[in-house]
């Protein structure tokens, strides 16, 4: 029993180099366990197992709830401003580095559904970094974004602002399937 | 999944080295930036930012979608009999190995926030191990699970099926702080 600390997750505070790389370990194992289990609970409900599924979205959200604590002993959750600048600084790497050496990679070494997968992200990162970006010149003006719908693509993560498209411009899934935000 | 949709999904293949690495590391790449984003959104809401919050989530789910799609071409996504071993797998390392090193870090270090986020993540998993255990049992005799609800701690993660405690026995939130599935 914790009484003192309660309902709030653990504050940041100053730490030791070997705790740190500890907590951000944690950080991406929790994040990696919460997003297998969600594909995992897809699998399950394919398969008729209702309750499987419901099990395994129970347990991605604890892992969430985890990754989240420990993200805010690294004091990595700030401001609404300061999270869109970590969000578009993510992307950036992505875009500018690391999906373009994978992808490098991955035609060098002949393999092909990796080098669809890595396509699709790069792709979808790249109108993330812009509409980060644009985000971010509101709130430095005081603004929330616009009421305006987000559809997310299903298949490659293809993330369009405004209207429902009538396919994917990246991997040419049918609009019918985006999901809206 | 819509068979529509799963047909579109980049398919696992015999990876090189090199190529699985890459993934690998996009793979956690992608989950780190999709649980971020859902705590961002959180920090928007708080800020009276609901448009950003829906935004982060949009975006979230767009990186979801890319975890999964990565997690599928390394082979990670099995029958869910095989998904419920590789999760049991995982937490049994979590609860066995790693969070006990790094709490003994921590304590060494003195690091009393680090401490409480790597205890709670720890005490989740114990949990989530035993019913990972034995759903995987009633998979293997091609049974689901009963339909009872499965409850989670906002605050620590703390996974409960059926009844709700009238405190978290961890961290000793609330009933009301629950999210049940």
């Amino acid at each position: 029993m914790e009484t003192p600390y309660l309902n709030t997750p653990p504050p940041p505070e100053e730490l030791g180099a070997m705790t740190r790389g500890n907590i951000e370990a944690a950080l991406a194992g929790e994040s990696q366990a919460s997003q297998k289990y969600l594909a995992f609970a897809a699998v399950a409900r394919d398969e008729g197992y209702p309750n499987v599924a419901r099990l395994f979205e129970a347990v991605a959200y604890a892992e969430s709830t985890h990754a989240r604590n420990h993200l805010s002993v690294l004091g990595e959750i700030g401001t609404t401003a300061e999270n869109l600048k970590a969000a578009w600084g993510g992307e950036t790497f992505e875009i500018d580095e690391m999906y373009p050496s994978y992808r490098a990679v991955a035609k060098l070494q002949e393999n092909e559904s990796a080098q669809t997968t890595i396509r699709y992200a790069l792709k979808a990162e790249m109108d993330h970094q812009e509409i980060y970006d644009s985000t971010l010149k509101g709130v430095e003006g005081k603004k929330d974004f616009d009421e305006s719908a987000v559809y997310v693509c299903p298949v490659c993560g293809h993330t369009v602002i405004g209207k429902r498209p009538g396919y994917c411009s990246q991997c040419y899934t049918d609009g019918s399937y985006f999901r809206e935000f | 999944m819509d068979p529509g949709l799963e047909k579109r999904l980049p398919k696992s293949e015999d990876l090189k080295a090199m190529t699985r690495e890459s993934l690998a590391a996009a793979f956690a790449g992608e989950s780190q930036a999709a649980e971020k984003y859902l705590v961002f959104a959180e920090q928007a809401e708080d800020e009276g930012l609901p448009q950003i919050a829906r935004l982060f989530r949009a975006i979230s789910f767009a990186e979801t979608q890319h975890a999964r799609n990565h997690l599928r071409v390394m082979g990670g996504i099995g029958a869910t009999a095989d998904n419920l071993k590789a999760a049991f797998d995982g937490e049994a390392f979590e609860v066995d190995e790693m969070y006990p090193a790094y709490e003994e870090i921590a304590v060494t270090q003195e690091q009393a926030q680090a401490k409480r986020s790597l205890r709670f993540a720890r005490k989740a998993e114990t949990d989530h191990k035993w019913m990972y255990e034995q759903a995987r049992e009633r998979a293997l005799e091609g049974k689901d699970v009963d339909e009872q609800p499965v409850s989670v701690c906002v605050v620590c993660g703390h996974t409960v099926i059926g009844d709700l405690p009238d405190k978290c026995p961890v961290c000793a939130a609330a009933k009301e702080y629950y999210r049940t599935f």
